[in-house]
């Protein structure tokens, strides 16, 4: 991974519409921020390495090195990353009652890590309106409520940075696949400063195809409803096709096809469907609204879990194969076309020193996911 | 010094500013009403009448604007007193259409229009002319040469009016009004007037008629009377004891100045020696020109070197004088700025002078060793960093325009500000993170913001901002507002209150409790009159940043209509802040993170509070205790914490 | 009055600094105390919007005949009175010669380009030299670390107005400051600038 400052950032990732805003390089120090759904730098910074570029996923994003961080091995053709175990799952009795988006494995997770004190505190995105708003969860009733899926793209990483200056050091996070990148990034230490530790005891990865882009949604919204009057939004299971819109007193479908415009151009470079880096990762369970899929990866998240279930926060049974088989197939999807779309603009191992590549990864893999 | 200005022993001298001497010279010609708007550098003037004005038995207002202040000094005039007011040189440009109105109807009591240019724009976002409205509304225009003058000149001029029935127009320049001099006092006349409006003669007559502007389709009636009036001027200007000549009877060069320039073309003249050389006529009735006068003095050389500043205004009424006589005055050589030896752009000095002097007489000069000049210049350009304008530590503005910059930058849809006149000009610039796009004229800036809302129609996303001061509200960006409300045009303005008029020093505007001359007076309510013209307001205080940060974006996005933010905070150098901490701020050095990631000299290398400073060595900032203003607000831009104030018992 | 006479006329002094320094009063008192002793003085000033952070001049043209240009022409200068260094550094170029005498406070500010980075501000002891390398009468006086003595900054100015009579260049004597200064500050603060100026005198005398 090669390293450099703010001045890339903005150019190789904003100007290129590759930043998703994820949040990893906000609150770091006063240049980045975020402010409806878009990461603006403020004032010019001279620095010519800086964590801001280091930990953004949208560049610099070395497979091989996090794979052998966390993985010890380089990164491999798994479309699934690598794991330990697949399962099904949802909450527990044990663990409190919220409205869950799915089975609600990753809030009941949360709140048994906190409650164990395996972690001090959670990084959730919670919503003001319709925007995610992410946060600090020190009790489990702040992590009910941040319950339910936002499909807009999320800062989540801003409240991570701020809880790691205000001194937390032991956090859980639940971070979408793009975010799940930028911590694995940020955990090893980029930038080799004396002080550092490691601020993650927990890192829960949710599954994502894609977000939308929350200053387009919000313009789309604005132009049909009143904003002030939404209660809730949903996009219920294939083969619905379609986005919810709870008000007062109507649900209004907007078909997906209409909704998909929305989806910011970084997403369709994201090569990631299931966080790959994560400690455990979940999603949705096709057919299967109670429960999630449950994807668990490191020994870390391997604990948690056995300790969950025997707890009574967290409720296992075994996945369908053919449920694997298409989770396996959809995420190769994703990463197929993300390969290509971003081999075609050429930012894939891109010779060092001619500035930053977006990925990097070893070449035999590379072969394989083009399937060569 | 204004406290000597009435002294009343005769004969004795001192130390004046041009623009006292000014003032003492209305006083010796027995002043009654004095109006005026500050304005650089004519402020000193109002200031001085102020101070005196109870005992002397004189009203001295500052005025919304110069418009309504040459209304305000007119009225005494038309009721039988003598009365001047008083405008920097853009301020002639907004009284200008009562002006031209007013030298029409011809004056009844003395009047003066006292204009103070600034050649070289020292304090000034242009060096506009002012002399070239004396002939475009064909008034007298009268140019002290020296501060003694300032003072008799302005004396002469009250009779000079009262003489011709009409306005005469007194020009000043910085380096005249800001600089000072020796003056010899005269007496003082007593102090009782009587004013009385007559009306009730006949349509035209100056004495006892109404005061009228009136010639729709018979200009013969008044606009004849009035170039009359100037004609006479002319004649009088012919004796004037102000205009002098110094010199050989037939010198080489004559050279024809007025105002600051006669000091330089002295100091010129004296520095090189050529006395015997060159005769200077030294003007102080520069419109229209005494026809004799001048011609008597062109026949005296062959050569004449024009030295003005700024236009070529005095050189071209010459040169129409000169094509005039030329049968008995002969073919001339003329050196001035048609020929280039005298720059139309900035102000002169002596060097300028003495540089033009040496080419057309073909001397050679040096005033320092080349080797002593060249040493000192490589020495400056080394040693000597530049000195940017800044706001003052602990200004309110610096605070405004961080939010307003940063407001802007979130928004993300490039959103620009219209900026307007007084200190906040400096959001041009580094210093007010350059965040200002236009900059014109006193209001132009809610006018502007008000013209570009309403480009939606053709596609325009940006959001429209625009600052303005509390004074400069009242001057003109009420009626750009008013405009802008009542077409709903989609703007945000930014209303700059720091309780004053903070550029020119303070001077007290329709917004404050009190009048120049310390009497109360009745406070406008910005906000209630922004309320009731219908915009949407809100108020903030500019040292809560994150408050004002929001509400900014919050308007930015708020489709409807006019808004109006009115970002509330003494001046930092206003009564009631200055030399008064209200926090101890210090930094920790051991939280500093000075140039590293996660703060790269937030403090000292972008927000730029002249109170902190960079310690090299170190590697921190530090508290420049002399400097701060004590306002805390680098507290709350550090990302560390490492800033840390303390409120002052 | 005492019995100097001035080797010039007219005989010109700039007395700078920065914004906010007491500039402009220091030049009004000493011109006035010019004026109590029967001279002709013009006092050119440089202020208004360089008051906001940005260098401030006086220009004080001493004579016996007449007013003179309110802009001393280059290299004019016969006294230099700076109450910033690098000030002192900028004058020097543009109105001094090599018999110019300058006196100068040794406390910096710094521009804000300083502060920013993009500038550099000499050490103190570089410009003394530098200074001191080009002409013969060069004296710098610690003013703001002693008002600062004396818990108040802002009577540097006093202190180098008391250090430039102490000098026994100019035809002025401490009564006529006495006289200046009673008739611009409160009747309070008229022994603390005394204090100020005779600590002036002392410390060019030493
Ligand atoms: C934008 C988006 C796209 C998704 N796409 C898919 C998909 O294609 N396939 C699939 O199987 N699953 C997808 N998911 C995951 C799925 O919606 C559920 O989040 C997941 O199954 C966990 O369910 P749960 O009941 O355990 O969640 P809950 O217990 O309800 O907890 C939800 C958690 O998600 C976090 N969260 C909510 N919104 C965001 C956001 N915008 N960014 C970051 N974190 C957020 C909250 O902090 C909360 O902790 C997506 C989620 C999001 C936010
Ligand atoms: S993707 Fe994330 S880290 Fe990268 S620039 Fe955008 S917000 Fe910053
Ligand atoms: S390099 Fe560091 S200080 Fe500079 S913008 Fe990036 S995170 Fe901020
Ligand atoms: S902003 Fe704070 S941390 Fe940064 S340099 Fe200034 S004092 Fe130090
Ligand atoms: S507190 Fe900070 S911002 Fe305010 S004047 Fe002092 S140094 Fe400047």
């Amino acid at each position: 991974m090669q390293r450099f400052g703010s001045r890339e950032l903005v150019e190789n990732v904003i100007r290129q519409n590759l930043c998703i805003g994820c949040g990893a390089c906000n609150n770091l120090c006063p240049y980045f921020k975020s402010y409806n759904g878009k990461t603006t730098m403020l004032f010019p910074c001279t620095l010519p390495e800086g964590r801001c570029f280091a930990y953004c996923p949208k560049t610099e994003v070395d497979l091989d090195e996090l794979s052998a961080a966390l993985f010890h091995k380089p990164y491999g053709d798994d479309p699934l990353g690598y794991y330990r175990s697949i399962m099904m799952s949802r909450a527990g009795a044990r663990a409190g009652h919220g409205l869950f988006q799915a089975g609600g494995t990753v809030s009941a997770l949360m709140q048994f890590a906190l409650e164990k004190r395996h972690i001090d505190g959670a990084i959730l995105t919670d919503r003001k309106g319709i925007e995610p708003t992410p946060i600090l969860a020190t009790e489990s009733k702040d992590i009910l409520k941040c319950a339910s899926s936002k499909y807009t793209a999320a800062p989540t990483l801003a409240a991570l940075n701020r809880a790691i200056k205000e001194g937390f050091g032991n956090l859980g996070i639940v971070s979408t696949p793009c975010q799940t990148l930028a911590v694995a990034q940020m955990r090893l230490n980029p930038l080799q400063e004396n002080t550092f530790r490691d601020p993650t005891g927990l890192v829960i990865g949710i599954f994502c195809t894609w977000a939308l882009d929350f200053q387009a949604f919000k313009v789309f919204l604005s132009q049909r409803i009143d904003l002030a009057e939404i209660r809730k939004i949903d996009i219920p299971p294939p083969p619905a096709e379609v986005m919810e819109v709870f008000t007062d007193c109507a649900t209004i479908e907007y078909p997906l096809s209409e909704i998909r415009q929305l989806v910011p151009e970084a997403c369709s470079y994201c090569i990631d469907m299931t966080a790959e880096f994560s400690d455990i990762s979940v999603g949705v369970m096709e057919g299967r609204t109670d429960m999630n899929t449950l994807i668990t990866r490191t020994d870390r998240g391997q604990r948690i879990v056995d300790e969950a279930v025997s707890a009574g926060y967290l409720v296992l049974t075994d996945l369908p194969d053919e449920n694997l088989e298409h989770l396996k197939w959809a995420a190769d999807n994703k990463k197929k076309r993300a390969f290509a779309k971003a081999e075609e603009k050429a930012i894939v191992n891109t010779p060092a020193g001619t500035g930053p590549s977006y990925l990097r990864i070893n070449h035999a893999t590379l072969k394989k996911i083009r399937g060569e | 010094m204004s406290y000597l200005i009435d002294d009343n022993r005769e004969g004795i001298q001192h130390l004046l500013m041009g623009n006292e001497a000014i003032v003492r010279g209305a006083l010796e010609a027995g002043i009654n009403v004095a109006a005026g708007y500050p304005g650089t550098p004519s402020s000193e003037i109002i200031e001085a009448f102020s101070k005196i004005a109870r005992d002397r038995n004189i009203y001295a207002e500052w005025s919304t604007n110069e418009k309504v202040a040459m209304e305000v000094a007119a009225a005494a005039s038309f009721a039988g007193l003598r009365s001047l007011c008083v405008m920097k040189q853009n301020g002639v440009n907004v009284a200008s259409d009562f002006l031209l109105h007013l030298a029409s109807s011809g004056t009844r009591g003395g009047m003066l229009l006292v204009t103070c240019d600034d050649p070289g724009a020292l304090s000034s976002v242009n060096e506009g002319e002012s002399r070239l409205f004396a002939k475009l509304v064909e008034i007298p225009l009268l140019e002290p040469g020296d501060f003694q003058e300032a003072k008799d000149l302005t004396k002469w001029a009250f009779d000079l009016s009262e003489k011709i029935r009409n306005l005469v127009m007194i020009r000043s320049v910085t380096r005249m009004s800001h600089a000072s001099g020796n003056v010899k006092f005269g007496s003082l006349p007593d102090t009782n007037a009587h004013a009385e409006y007559r009306f009730d003669g006949p349509l035209l007559d100056m004495e006892t008629g109404p005061m009228i502007s009136m010639i729709v389709a018979a200009p013969e009636l008044q606009h004849g009377p009035q170039q009359e009036k100037l004609k006479k001027a002319a004649q009088l200007f012919e004796d004037c004891p102000f205009n002098t000549y110094n010199g050989p009877e037939s010198p080489e060069l004559l050279i024809i100045t007025s105002s600051a320039c006669t000091l330089y073309v002295r100091e010129a003249v004296n520095l090189l020696n050529i006395e015997d050389r060159v005769g200077i006529l030294k003007l102080a009735t520069t419109w229209p020109l005494p026809p004799n006068l001048i011609k008597r003095n062109l026949m005296r050389s062959k050569a004449v070197f024009v030295v003005e500043e700024v236009l070529p205004t005095l050189e071209e009424n010459i040169k129409i004088l000169a094509a005039e006589t030329a049968l008995e005055t002969g073919i001339k050589t003329f050196y001035g700025k048609h020929s280039g030896h005298i720059p139309s752009a900035g102000e002169l000095n002596p060097d300028i002078v003495i540089s033009a002097l040496t080419k057309i007489l073909h001397i050679d000069y040096r005033p320092v060793e080349p080797s002593f000049e060249q040493k000192t210049a490589k020495m400056a350009a080394t040693m000597a960093p530049t000195r940017e304008m800044t706001f003052c530590p602990g200004c309110p503005h610096r605070a405004s325009f961080w939010s307003i910059h940063n407001a802007i930058a979130l928004d993300g849809r490039n959103g620009f500000v219209c900026g307007d006149i007084g200190c906040y000009v400096m959001g041009t610039l580094p210093g007010g993170y350059s965040t200002v796009k236009t900059l014109h004229s006193m209001g132009s800036g809610s006018g502007l913001a008000s013209g570009f809302g309403k480009l939606k129609q053709f596609g325009i996303e940006q959001p429209v901002l625009a600052v303005c001061g509390d004074s400069t509200f009242f001057h003109a960006a009420m009626p750009a507002l008013t405009n802008a409300i009542h077409h709903k045009s989609p703007f945000t303005l930014i209303l700059l209150d720091n309780s004053g008029t903070a550029m020119t020093g303070f001077q007290p505007h329709p917004g404050s409790p009190f009048d120049v001359m310390g009497n109360t007076a009745e406070a406008l309510d910005i906000e209630a009159i922004c309320r009731a013209m219908g915009g949407r307001v809100e108020i903030a205080d500019p040292f809560n940043l994150t408050e004002t940060r929001e509400m900014l974006n919050y308007l930015m996005e708020y489709k409807d209509g006019a808004k109006v933010l009115i970002l509330r905070q003494a001046c930092a150098l206003s009564p009631e802040r200055r030399g008064k901490k209200k926090f101890d701020v210090s930094v920790d050095e051991s939280i500093c993170i000075g140039e590293n990631c996660g703060c790269d000299r937030l403090c000292t290398r972008i927000f730029g509070c002249p109170g902190i400073t960079w310690d090299t060595e170190k590697k921190v900032s530090r508290i420049d205790t002399i400097i701060c203003a004590g306002c805390g607000v680098c507290a709350d831009i550090c990302p560390a914490g490492a800033i840390q104030k303390k409120e002052v018992a | 009055m005492n019995s100097i006479n001035l080797d010039r006329d007219p005989y010109s002094i700039i007395i700078t600094g920065v914004g906010g320094q007491g500039n402009v009063m220091a030049s009004r008192v000493m011109g006035s105390m010019f004026v109590t002793n029967g001279f002709s003085v013009t006092i050119g000033e440089t202020f208004g919007a360089s008051q906001r952070g940005g260098s401030v001049m006086s220009h004080l043209r001493i004579s016996k005949k007449s007013s003179w240009s309110p802009q001393i022409p280059r290299g004019g200068a016969d006294m230099i009175v700076s109450l910033e260094p690098i000030e002192a550094v900028r004058v020097l170029a543009a109105y001094g010669n090599p018999g110019v005498i300058l006196l100068s406070n040794t406390r910096p500010i710094f521009p804000v380009n300083v502060i920013k980075g993009e500038a550099t501000y000499p050490a103190i002891e570089d410009i003394k030299t530098a200074v001191k390398n080009s002409i013969s009468h060069a004296i710098f006086i610690d003013a703001t670390e002693e008002a600062l003595k004396m818990e108040n900054p802002i009577l540097a100015n006093i202190i180098m107005l008391g250090a430039v009579i102490g000098l026994n260049i100019l035809p002025l004597e401490r009564d006529d400051f006495h006289k200046a200064i009673a008739e611009r500050v409160p009747h309070d603060k008229i022994d603390v600038n005394m204090d100020a100026f005779d600590l002036g005198t002392r410390l060019v005398r030493q």
